[in-house]
């Protein structure tokens, strides 16, 4: 394994005196991280409240994970993700609303769409460093949000997209309706766990391994002979990929796009859920954006003082496990 | 004999029973699942303190409909953050697993928006209780979708013809917070400005949120309007009137509102409202006139007695939820087909008037009552803030007509 993440260790070495029963653990959750992943996202909808809120944290968690492909395994920070996610929405749920276009060929556009927005913005993007990358890609972005605000007549402004209706699909005489929050919530985890596999796949190449060396050390990378700016390029188009993926699922499933998901503040929530769960771990985002979303959910539900009840308790996990929970728990378990 | 009971020997021995006894059926339907209406409304955030009075109304509603009724009446209530992406995960919520037959509330055109197109894909009847004139349009209306609120066009032109008529002269200028609301409600005052030949000297806009008005009145005050209309929400107005006073702005010209709001009248004294005019669905003097704003008055000071009287905006939460039950208590029963073809037909004076909902749009024809802000020295009590100046009574020729919004005859 070629990746030096906090999820993969060099396999089967164990702590001397360690209990070994855990190392054989760590290695094997290691080793199959996505057929575990994709286990556990099958159980999820048993484990929220309500379906609803499971498709909404499947959503975020592919979303986060597309954004940890640039924060956490190449180490830059986006501020402007927002856009990509925003755009794989409209750029599935136009289609949909204003040209009647079905729903499967309506996802794959408002991937390729976000894909090129990714392109287009990692390309200004990605020769800055640092804060001024985040500077960038939060002004890009807010350009983008300000567009799809005053295109009234094709997004709907500020009234957001209507009309995202998704009929029922007859495959073989079994009619699958996404009505129905069950055939919803996994016709969404087939798209996810394609998007997970995929995802493992990029981490375990050579990309990923340059990704992270580049990360680690940007002038030893350069030195090595790797041409940094393109490959960070590459990976910011990646993530946008992922993140308009994330979008266009949003779009079927709640049938409207809100203009709030081209605004900063989405931008900030997935940083948010990212370093909740681990930065530059597989899994990470996924447990980010299930304790953020289920947390505000249920304290909701209890009190109108959500935010402060939500804010302290994130104050605290961040404190206490700078490495996010899942990155902690990764911490301690790994031989 | 053992005392061990079954479920299959409870059913049984209740089956027996109720074939036996004369009130077999009312027990048999007291014991039924209750109608439940979703409730989201933004309980957190800048709006909370008319969402939270939206939350008391609505109860009251809810318990006029259970007084006496077999099969009870149950609000469940949520916070929708005012935004549009969390308000459709709670209806879905609401929907999906608390099963509820109704859903009512919202308190912004984008999150209403959102709330109708999940409710309607679904077959569930929401009943918006928040100002939009898109709602009322083709794009975004279907027979599940009733709007309880006013909308813009009907509010604007109520106020329109009124401040134009009485105005000292014929010069017109606009201070607008720019979004949805404020260019709808824009529109809806050309139009007025357009038939009475009013002249246009000035349009100003403002970001929501602004608390710095005074860059703006310079601009105003050098045109010389004799009516100045602002279009803003929430503490927005409020700190538009506590600077236009200071700039002395109203011994120049009228202002005038399109939504006059209680709420900020109460946190604000009586002085930076003084002698503004402005529009409302409803305003608690309304007593004085109909039985059923008495009625919903009594309710309330009963329930709240801390609360005073009603605000505007909730009751509307009143209005909202009054209106399904009220389709229930025709329809005589809670399936959807049948609660829509009452409510298309229903007269009902839930509480200022007789209101009904126009067939094309499903949209409340409603009065809309003239407000003007009462000075310290003129007031009975420390709630009689407002005196009703004018009422547009109840009537399709202030809205848009059918063809108009896009419906087809």
């Amino acid at each position: 394994m070629v990746e030096r993440s906090a999820t993969a260790g060099p396999p089967a070495r164990t702590r001397p005196g360690g209990p070994a029963a855990i190392g054989a653990a760590y290695d094997f959750v290691d080793r199959h991280r996505v057929a575990i992943a994709i286990l556990f996202l099958i159980v999820l909808p048993w484990l929220t409240p309500y379906k609803a809120l499971a498709v909404n944290i499947l959503i975020y968690g592919l979303f986060a994970m597309g954004f940890n492909l640039i924060y956490g395994y190449a180490g830059m920070l986006s501020f402007g993700h927002a856009a990509l996610f925003g755009l794989g929405a409209y750029g599935c749920g136009i289609p949909i609303a204003k040209f009647g276009i079905p729903w499967f060929l309506a996802l794959p556009t408002g991937v390729a769409v976000a894909g090129l927005a990714a392109v287009a913005i990692g390309w200004f993007a990605t020769r800055s460093r640092g804060i001024y990358f985040a500077m960038v890609t939060l002004a890009l972005s807010q350009v983008v949000y300000y567009i799809v605000f005053q295109m009234v007549w094709l997004t709907g402004g500020e009234d957001g997209l209507r009309g995202v209706s998704v009929p029922a699909l007859d495959i073989f005489g079994l009619e699958l309706s996404l009505l129905d929050p069950t055939a919803k919530y996994y016709l969404i985890l087939i798209a996810v766990a394609l998007a997970l596999w995929l995802f493992s796949r990029i981490l375990q190449s050579p990309f990923g391994a340059v990704l992270e060396a580049i990360r680690e050390n940007e002038k030893r990378a350069a030195a090595c002979g790797y041409d940094v700016n393109r490959t960070r390029w590459a990976a910011f188009i990646l993530s946008g990929l992922f993140s308009g993926l994330a979008g266009a699922l949003y779009a079927i499933h709640l049938s409207i796009v809100p203009i709030e998901t081209l605004h900063y503040f989405t931008s900030a929530e997935v940083l948010m859920m990212t370093l909740l769960g681990g930065m530059g771990t597989f899994f990470g985002p996924f447990v980010g954006a299930l304790v953020y979303i289920l947390l505000q959910d249920v304290v909701t539900v209890v009190t109108v003082h959500w935010q402060l009840v939500v804010g302290i308790l994130f104050v605290v996990l961040i404190l206490f496990f700078p490495r996010g929970i899942w990155g902690s728990l990764l911490h301690w378990l790994r031989p | 004999m053992s005392l061990r009971l079954t479920r299959r020997s409870l059913l049984a021995g209740a089956g027996a029973a109720a074939a036996a006894s004369p009130f077999s059926f009312s027990i048999a339907r007291s014991q039924e699942t209750p109608i439940k209406i979703g409730f989201p409304v933004p309980l957190s955030g800048p709006y909370s303190s008319e969402a939270n009075d939206q939350v008391r109304c609505a109860q009251l509603a809810i318990d006029w409909f259970n007084e006496g009724a077999s099969r009870k009446a149950e609000l469940v209530v949520r916070d929708d953050k005012l935004n549009p992406g969390e308000a459709a995960t709670r209806a879905l919520e609401l929907i999906e697993s608390d099963k509820v037959d109704f859903l009512c509330g919202s308190l912004s055109a984008s999150v209403q928006l959102s709330v109708n197109q999940v409710a309607s894909k679904r077959g569930v009847i929401y009943n918006s209780i928040s100002q939009s004139d898109t709602i009322n349009e083709a794009s975004d209306f279907t027979k599940y979708t009733f709007h309880e609120a006013l909308n813009p066009h009907m509010t604007a032109g109520a106020v329109a013809r009124y401040a134009f008529k009485n105005a000292k002269g014929k010069k017109v200028a606009y201070l607008i917070a720019d979004y949805a609301y404020g260019t709808e409600m824009l529109r809806g005052f050309r139009n007025v400005a357009k038939e009475t030949g009013m002249e246009e000297v000035a349009e100003v806009r403002h970001p929501l949120g602004t608390t710095d008005y005074s860059t703006f009145f310079p601009r105003i005050q050098s045109a010389r309007p004799d009516v100045l209309v602002v279009v803003n929400f929430g503490r927005d107005q409020l700190n538009t009137l506590k600077q236009a006073t200071d700039f002395g702005l109203k011994q120049q010209m009228q202002i005038v509102y399109p939504v006059i709001l209680d709420t900020q009248r109460f946190a604000g004294g009586f002085a930076p409202f003084e002698d503004v005019i402005g529009g409302g669905n409803y305003y608690w003097t309304l007593e004085d006139e109909h039985e059923s704003a008495k009625r919903f008055n009594d309710a309330y000071r009963k329930k709240y007695p801390d609360q005073g009287v009603p605000s505007a905006y909730g009751a509307l939460g009143y209005a909202g939820v009054y209106g399904l039950l009220n389709g229930v208590k025709e329809a005589g029963g809670a399936k959807t087909d049948d609660v829509i073809a009452a409510m298309e037909t229903m007269k009902y004076d839930a509480y200022k008037g007789a209101e009904y909902f126009r067939k094309c749009d499903h949209q409340a024809v409603q009065s809309v009552l003239i407000l003007k802000a009462k000075a310290e020295d003129k007031m009975r009590d420390k709630w009689d803030i407002f005196e009703i100046v004018d009422t547009q009574p109840a009537d399709e020729q202030f809205l848009r007509t059918c063809e108009e919004l896009g419906h087809k005859a």
